[in-house]
């Protein structure tokens, strides 16, 4: 598994790093609510273009983007990659069987506009405020103590649980393992018995593991006194009034989208 | 087997986050009633993390390999924190490598994690169905039972709102014979999803039996 970190460059110094966490996620997810609303292929080089002077203002580098977006592109390319051919009935091109459509191609823009717009953003929201401050944010916004505290846990374990099951699988080739099927379209049953136990192997670990875990985490006071939801505020952070200044633009970005979109449907 | 973002409407994304609230807040509410609900909270946090690396080991079925959902497994040994599970599982996925979207998270975790809630129940249904029955057999049969539904109702819910809002315009007949041709194609990933749970589930009861306790 391929290690990503979120808070790689959570430490640059932006107006956007600059701007408080939860109006932060208040303002930046409702542009990415409002822009899931467009349905006007009008909309998306606008919607494109508060994408873009956003991320410019995030001063994120431009690679953090390309390889992050490499899996989830293929991947809604391999969606809606067919749509022009496949949609619609307005012939603009054909070449025999094969025939392209003008409202195939339509629709595949404005999945592909909107896609582009809400992930470079979510990139912007969570790759510009380190992970503990988002979740408390979250948890100050009214995000419940159990997901507070499971969200956590399972992102401090993730990259340990991963390096252990690559050691796992490594040590299964060195004892000669080898993915091979004998029949096409059956998984071998000697195959699914060692994966089975090797993923049993895996879960007894992580099983043991958050027992001590438990253990260390009750000898440091956990679960006997609620601890209060408490939003951190960035380094250098802005005053107040920058903050709700923020919240008000991205507020208002995102309610005159909602309106063009009604306007349209209307 | 994630909806991305861009893909589906906003309404069929609002609606999905009003299922997955109100799913997470019955979950919350059967967890509170536990005496001590913050105990659970690292067993599940890690088994968590673990059915999410363990979701990324492709089973080879030559010529290719599929890789396993793990929903109906996360059921029968999370319980109640199944459900909140998949929910962080899906979060996390969404924002450290791409896989699904924020917008279509309340879609894709009502889409996996209610059939994981099902086949919480459907586990502890069939076990007591089968209590005559040898400890391997009853066990073994749940547990195939529990990971073949979990994975059947997850295709079926995204077979059915990837073709419905995906198209403008696709041809009805072209849409409802590729809703019927994926879910059978899906039919044999089924079975090997319900195998594999029931070999795992076999594998800890010998050798982690406490690992099985309801939560």
């Amino acid at each position: 598994m391929r290690r990503y970190e979120l808070d790689e460059f959570a430490g640059l110094d932006s107006l956007i790093h600059r701007w408080e966490p939860r109006c932060k996620l208040v303002g930046l997810l409702s542009l990415i609510f409002a822009f899931a609303w467009v349905e006007n292929l009008r909309l998306v080089p606008l919607m494109l273009g508060v994408t873009a002077a956003l991320y410019l203002l995030s001063r994120l580098p431009l690679t953090f983007l390309t390889t992050r977006l490499q899996y989830p592109g293929l991947f809604i390319l391999a969606v809606v990659g067919l749509l022009p051919f496949l949609s619609g009935s307005t012939v603009i091109w054909q070449w025999g069987m094969l025939s392209l459509r003008q409202e195939g191609i339509e629709a595949m823009l404005l999945i592909a506009g909107r896609f582009l717009a809400i992930v470079v953003l979510s990139l912007i929201l969570f790759g510009t405020t380190p992970f503990l401050n988002t979740v408390r944010a979250l948890q100050s916004l009214g995000l419940p103590v159990i997901l507070a505290d499971m969200l956590l846990l399972s992102y401090r374990y993730l990259f340990e649980i991963a390096a252990m099951v690559t050691t796992m699988q490594q040590a299964m080739q060195l004892r000669g393992f080898r993915q091979t099927g004998r029949f096409p379209f059956l998984p071998s049953g000697k195959t699914l018995r060692q994966l089975a136990a090797l993923v049993g192997t895996l879960l007894i670990r992580s099983y043991e593991q958050s027992e001590r875990l438990y253990k260390a985490m009750r000898l440091r006071g956990y679960g006997r006194r609620p601890v209060g939801p408490q939003s951190v505020l960035p380094q250098h952070a802005l005053t107040w009034r920058w903050h709700l200044l923020g919240l008000l633009l991205s507020g208002l970005t995102a309610a005159g989208f909602v309106l063009a979109e009604l306007q349209y449907i209307s | 087997m994630h909806l991305p973002d861009g893909l589906l409407p906003a309404p069929v994304c609002i609606a999905g986050f009003a299922v997955t609230g109100l799913t997470t807040w019955y979950s919350l509410k059967q967890i509170n009633r536990f005496s001590n609900p913050t105990e659970s909270i690292p067993k599940a946090s890690l088994l968590t993390a673990a059915f999410f690396v363990a979701s990324s080991i492709h089973i080879p079925i030559p010529p290719a390999s599929v890789h396993l959902i793990l929903n109906g497994l996360m059921g029968t040994l999370l319980g109640y924190y199944a459900f909140p599970a998949v929910l962080i599982g899906l979060f996390l996925q969404a924002v450290v490598f791409g896989h699904g979207g924020l917008t279509t998270l309340g879609v894709n975790a009502a889409m996996m994690g209610i059939p994981a809630l099902l086949a919480y129940h459907l586990f502890g249904w069939s076990q007591r169905a089968t209590r005559h029955w040898s400890t391997n057999w009853s066990l073994g049969s749940s547990a195939f039972l529990a990971g073949a539904v979990g994975l059947g109702l997850a295709v079926l819910v995204f077979l059915t709102l990837t073709l419905s809002f995906l198209p403008a315009g696709l041809d009805a007949n072209l849409e409802r014979a590729a809703i019927l041709g994926l879910a059978l194609a899906h039919i044999p990933l089924m079975l090997i999803e319900g195998a594999f749970t029931a070999i795992l589930v076999l594998f800890l009861n010998r050798v982690k039996p406490q690992l099985l306790k309801q939560t």
